[in-house]
């Protein structure tokens, strides 16, 4: 034996190493070097998943159970191949969020549900306090061993303990040492995703210490009291040839299935048991330690579990077989063989694993504790205290403690219990159970909440139920009727044969029920719930971590009411204390911009919120953050503005969102409204400015004979001579260089101009930012379109400008619809004024024909446009003469009408002072020649007078188409040829003048060029042979019908085709 | 180029990860699951003797091919909190 005043001297000694260990890397720290920063105190804290269960635990498996204790070490060492996608995006996230447990990284995940980190925490509470009971056990029992009287007479550890006062042993005095080291350097500070500095250090160190006690006795036994492992083999199975299959799976002690559910569980528990988390992720300072830890890790496992079976064989030799004690092998060897130091150096070991295991277990539950069952409770009581801060910190510590005394408590109260004895595997089962809500959020947006919930609620309920309740019926604790029996003598739910699935072991059978139902529930709800806008944000940061950092939504959103930087210190002063508050704003505000008032410009204020609440997240969680933040602006009233969504939402998203689109809808509809200009105009700018809370929106559009730029329409207000006024066009302005050189001039923060000429506009009018876009068409500005702000900067991101641009091609669209209206407006105009033209040039032509004995008459004119430049016309003379007059000017427009009003005006008024029609077309040549020489016109004429008397024809012709002339009684068509020019082509022009006579049924035709040029689809022309016929087989018609047969004719003959000229017919019958 | 080299040191892992868990699990390590003692050492027991530092060294050589390049092919956050 050891006396145990030696031992108990060693404790101490060894405690106060420990603090001595934890002090110094927390000064080395404040010092700025870090213990932390190496890789190696990273790897060696991880070694706390080997507590005394392990340290004492596996031998004692080994040699009761064979390999069966191997997987717990073989599954961590197969997980780290996953280390360094899935631990480097956790830590990674949990730096981002200042995540400070796993209950904190569930609730942060899943819309920082404060519901599910209770759940969480809960689990977390039932699952693991009861382990913190075993190493308490542990610990008191090797105390215990290790002074253990050879002599009955002799008094051991009990003459120390019967000194103290009743109901406190020895293990109550240690659980007391692990809960003060914890409260001293697990909760020094109140923020929890800090690093705790001299808790890890300690941790790595007792890490070493347990490493080298178990290598020590394992050298002992293998090569001390054996002679290596051969030998330990031959003797065992010398000895105990019917325990061969100690080393043989698909046993009946270790089937397949055991075997594959411990691989499954220990890889689930080092990277989900709160302390794993805790230290694996928390108090990770660097992610390239990862990439050590990934083989230095498993290495330190390999290396711990080398000697086990040795140990284990050799205890069973030495004991004859008796596994009673097997789990204390490591310390009774080296005791019985008088190896009383190595003994000690075992004990150390064993404390060490134990040590670990509690102080961090109890600092991470005690975080859960606070954070999310009491932080909720204390937030819903609405208590008006000015300083939390005091109050939490000493939560804290007193969480540390109860937990540590709850382990305490159990360790007191079910002792040796089956369900004590197993607690590391049930942990490890209730540990697996969060994996499907970890990997599934981080991999899967659709995760949600609700499943995430529903999925660790039905785990922890079959888990409670197949795994806890056996294991309290194998206490002794709970009627062993409803193993039996099942619940209400149900069969089918017997806790061990759950729906009549037998033939498993108890874990295996658990596992399979509750990962099933866990992974039933959190599936299903995720697909058939939806998640709301704020948990599709986080679960966007948590699966996209590593993809280009988004920038976050709420960056460009507004707080109505924003509070001010000292209000936002004020809160968190509330919760963290007064001296981290300045601390973290004093370091926040460095890389912000701050404005000549020395506050935050509005777009800052939202950061700052974000900055408050991760802040506040690292100290009481996210879930209360959230809260206390969400509680704070409510009370004040203010709220993020729905209408800077759009911002948010333009900013994260590739293609157009949906806000953007709706925007861009709106003023499509109001663009297509069919509304006046003017209302288009002001009606999009009223859009954007109550979207976008512009003060100041102004469309100007190009006056192009001043070359300014005119105020069309203006929504806001503005003084007379800022958005009321026209703008020059130069460089010197930005509204100016955003029309001259067509791009979008944007000015995020007035306090920045480099433009003199504007600053001093935009100094006076107090305008913060602003923008100018061209309104362009066609690639030609047109217009710009401005918004100002007085009251934010840098609304202007990209995105945002790329739609502001959109706005302005929608007002483009709106302008060029303007312009296309009022050409439409002119034509109609004109076409109307073309009516009136042509009603007077019809006008102009005779209205009814002189009804005359001895000639019949009859004349036509159609014009191939609204006006026309044929003539037609009957005068009386005298009694027994008349005029007969067909022209032709050349074109068929409003020019060609005025020639021709000229020439009908000049006959008429000249007839009686002309006699001759030789007489009358020279001097009309005359008249005309200025005109038709300005308009580039020409006009053909033919006159003739005829006398019904005498029968007399007298004719002339400028250049006309030579009228038909039939003669009834020869049946003979004739062509009334005379000489003479076109009018217009020279000053003198000689018109030979010609007589003939006509008889009784002569036909005469007068026509013009339109009549004979009428096409057909084979581009032939009538022509005046096909005329001549047509009169020829009309001879006995009267002219009106002659009229009428030759215009069907015509028409028969272009078929679908328009005449390409006006057309003028003019028949003269001689009756009798 | 990037993202296609981090993607593919992933599946690399992931299938590392799924050789591992086939190598220690019923068929595969029926193979060993036998009577058969090697220097008296039962063969299931020689095979976790020489497999399992087999493995950390397989772990070992993936992450010092890895080098610092990919270490960081996205730039992680400086230490401590984000503001």
């Amino acid at each position: 034996m050891i006396p145990a005043k030696t031992v108990l001297l060693i404790s101490i000694i060894y405690f106060v190493i420990l603090f001595l260990v934890a002090y110094y890397a927390d000064r080395r720290r404040q010092k700025g070097r870090s213990l932390l920063s190496s890789s190696h105190v990273y790897s060696l804290s991880l070694a706390v998943y080997c507590t005394s269960w392990t340290f004492y635990g596996s031998v004692g498996r080994a040699a009761t159970s064979g390999l069966e204790f191997l997987p717990i070490y073989l599954g961590p060492t197969l997980i780290a191949f996953t280390w360094w996608f899935l631990l480097r995006k956790m830590v990674r996230i949990s730096k981002q969020q200042n995540i400070t447990s796993i209950a904190d990284f569930l609730s942060s995940r899943y819309d920082r549900s404060a519901i599910l980190g209770a759940i969480v925490t809960l689990f977390a509470v039932f699952g693991i306090t009861p382990y913190i009971a075993l190493q308490l056990k542990a610990i008191a029992h090797t105390l215990n061993i290790l002074s253990m009287p050879l002599v009955m007479s002799e008094l051991g550890l009990e003459a120390y303990t019967q000194m103290l006062p009743t109901g406190i042993d020895t293990a109550f005095i240690v659980a007391f040492i692990l809960a003060i080291f914890g409260m001293i350097f697990g909760a020094r500070h109140l923020d929890s995703s800090e690093r705790h500095e001299g808790l890890v250090v300690a941790v790595a160190f007792e890490s070493l210490v347990k490493l080298i006690a178990f290598i020590a006795v394992g050298i002992f036994v293998t090569y001390g009291m054996f002679d290596g492992f051969s030998d330990i083999f031959q003797r065992f199975f010398a000895q105990f040839p019917e325990r061969r299959d100690l080393f043989l799976l698909g046993t009946e002690q270790t089937p397949y299935t055991k075997w594959f559910t411990l691989i499954i569980l220990s890889m689930m528990a080092v990277m989900f048991l709160p302390r794993q988390f805790h230290i694996m992720i928390t108090e990770n300072s660097d992610e390239n330690h990862i990439k050590k830890a990934m083989w230095r890790f498993p290495a330190y496992l390999f290396l711990m579990n080398i000697f086990v079976i040795p140990i284990a064989l050799g205890g069973l030799i030495v004991n004859g077989g008796d596994t009673a004690q097997a789990d204390y092998f490591v310390l009774t060897l080296p005791l019985a063989s008088g190896h009383p130091w190595l003994a000690l150096l075992v004990f150390v070991g064993g404390l060490s694993a134990a040590a670990g295991m509690v102080m961090v277990s109890s600092v991470t539950i005690s975080t859960m504790i606070l954070n999310h069952l009491i932080m909720p409770i204390i937030l819903k009581m609405n208590v008006h205290i000015q300083d939390f801060s005091g109050i939490l910190i000493n939560l804290k510590r007193l969480g540390i403690l109860g937990t540590v005394f709850l382990g305490y408590f159990y360790f007191r109260v079910i002792g040796d219990s089956y369900a004590l004895v197993n607690i590391g595997l049930i942990s490890f089962t209730a540990a697996t159970q969060f994996a499907p809500a970890i990997i599934g959020g981080l991999y899967w947006k659709r995760a949600n909440r609700k499943a995430a919930s529903a999925g660790i609620g039905t785990g922890f309920l079959l888990w409670v139920y197949t795994l806890l309740i056996p294991s309290f019926v194998r206490s002794g604790w709970v009627s062993s009727d409803i193993l039996q029996n099942g619940l209400f003598n149900f069969s089918l739910l017997k806790p061990l044969e759950l729906f009549g699935l037998r033939g498993f072991d108890i874990y295996t059978h658990s596992l399979f029920w509750s990962l099933l139902f866990n992974l039933a529930a959190f599936l299903t709800v995720s697909f058939f719930s939806e998640q709301s806008e704020s948990e599709k944000q986080q679960a966007d940061k948590f699966v996209e971590i590593f993809t280009e950092q988004t920038v976050a939504q709420t960056s460009l959103k507004r707080i109505s009411k924003a509070p001010t930087v000292m209000e936002f210190v004020e809160l968190m002063s509330k919760f963290i204390g007064g001296k981290q508050a300045q601390a973290s704003i004093t370091e926040y505000l460095k890389n912000q911009e701050i404005d000549s008032r020395g506050s935050l410009s509005d777009h800052e204020i939202p950061h700052l919120k974000n900055f408050t609440e991760r802040t506040l997240a690292g100290y009481v969680g996210a879930a209360p953050a959230r809260i206390i933040l969400d509680n704070y602006l409510a009370a004040r009233g203010s709220e993020m503005e729905d209408v800077f969504d759009i911002f948010g939402s333009v900013t994260i998203s590739d293609a157009a969102s949906r806000e953007q689109l709706s925007v861009l809808y709106d003023a499509a509809q109001i663009v297509s409204s069919g509304a006046d200009f003017q209302q288009v105009l002001d009606r999009i700018l009223e859009l954007l400015s109550q979207q976008f809370k512009f003060d100041l929106c102004v469309i100007r559009f190009l006056e192009p004979e001043s070359m300014t730029l005119m105020v069309r329409s203006l929504v806001g207000q503005s003084s007379e001579d800022f958005g009321q006024s026209e703008r020059n066009l130069n460089m010197d302005t930005y509204i100016g260089q955003a029309f001259l050189s067509n791009v979008t001039m944007v000015v995020n923060d007035t306090e920045y101009l480099e433009k003199a000429a504007s600053a001093k506009i935009i100094k006076r009018e107090a305008i913060t930012c602003f923008a100018h876009t061209p309104i362009v068409l066609e690639g030609e500005p047109v217009g710009v379109l401005s918004a100002f702000s007085k009251t934010v900067k840098g609304i202007f991101t990209q995105e945002f400008v790329a739609l502001f641009e959109n706005l302005a091609r929608q007002i483009a669209i709106a302008w060029r619809n303007q312009q296309q209206l009022q050409e439409l407006l002119i034509v109609r105009d004109q076409e109307r004024e073309m009516e009136i033209a042509r009603d007077i040039q019809m006008g102009l032509l005779p209205s009814s024909l002189p009804q005359l004995e001895s000639v019949a008459l009859a004349g036509l004119c159609v014009p191939a446009h609204q006006v026309g430049g044929d003539y037609y016309d009957f005068i009386q003379r005298n009694s027994t003469t008349y005029d007969v007059v067909i022209a032709d000017v050349s074109g068929h427009n409003i020019g060609s009408a005025l020639i021709m009003a000229e020439a009908r005006t000049f006959i008429h008024a000249r007839i009686q002072s002309i006699q001759q029609p030789a007489a009358m077309l020279s001097e009309l040549n005359s008249y005309f020649l200025k005109d038709l020489d300005r308009s580039d016109l020409f006009v053909t004429m033919f006159y003739l007078q005829y006398n019904p008397d005498s029968h007399r024809l007298i004719y002339s012709n400028a250049g006309h188409n030579n009228p038909l002339l039939w003669r009834n009684k020869k049946k003979q068509l004739e062509l009334l040829d005379a000489e003479g020019l076109i009018f217009g082509v020279k000053k003198n022009i000689s018109f030979e003048q010609k007589t003939t006579n006509l008889a009784a049924g002569d036909l005469l035709l007068l026509y013009t060029d339109g009549i004979i040029e009428a096409e057909n689809n084979d581009h032939q022309f009538f022509g005046t042979e096909r005329l001549g016929h047509l009169l020829e087989e009309c001879d006995n018609l009267d002219p009106q019908e002659i009229i009428d047969c030759i215009m069907n004719q015509v028409r028969f003959f272009t078929g679908m085709r328009h005449f390409n000229d006006d057309i003028t017919l003019v028949v003269m019958k001689v009756l009798n | 180029m990037k993202e296609t080299k981090g993607k593919s040191i992933r599946e690399a892992w992931i299938l590392c990860l799924i050789i591992g868990l086939v190598m220690i699990n019923f068929p595969f390590i029926h193979i060993f699951n036998t009577d058969h003692l090697i220097f008296n050492i039962p063969e299931l027991v020689l095979y976790f003797l020489i497999g399992w530092p087999l493995s950390i060294f397989v772990i070992w050589l993936f992450v010092h091919n890895m080098g610092a390049d990919s270490a960081d092919s996205n730039t992680q956050p400086k230490d401590g909190r984000v503001p």
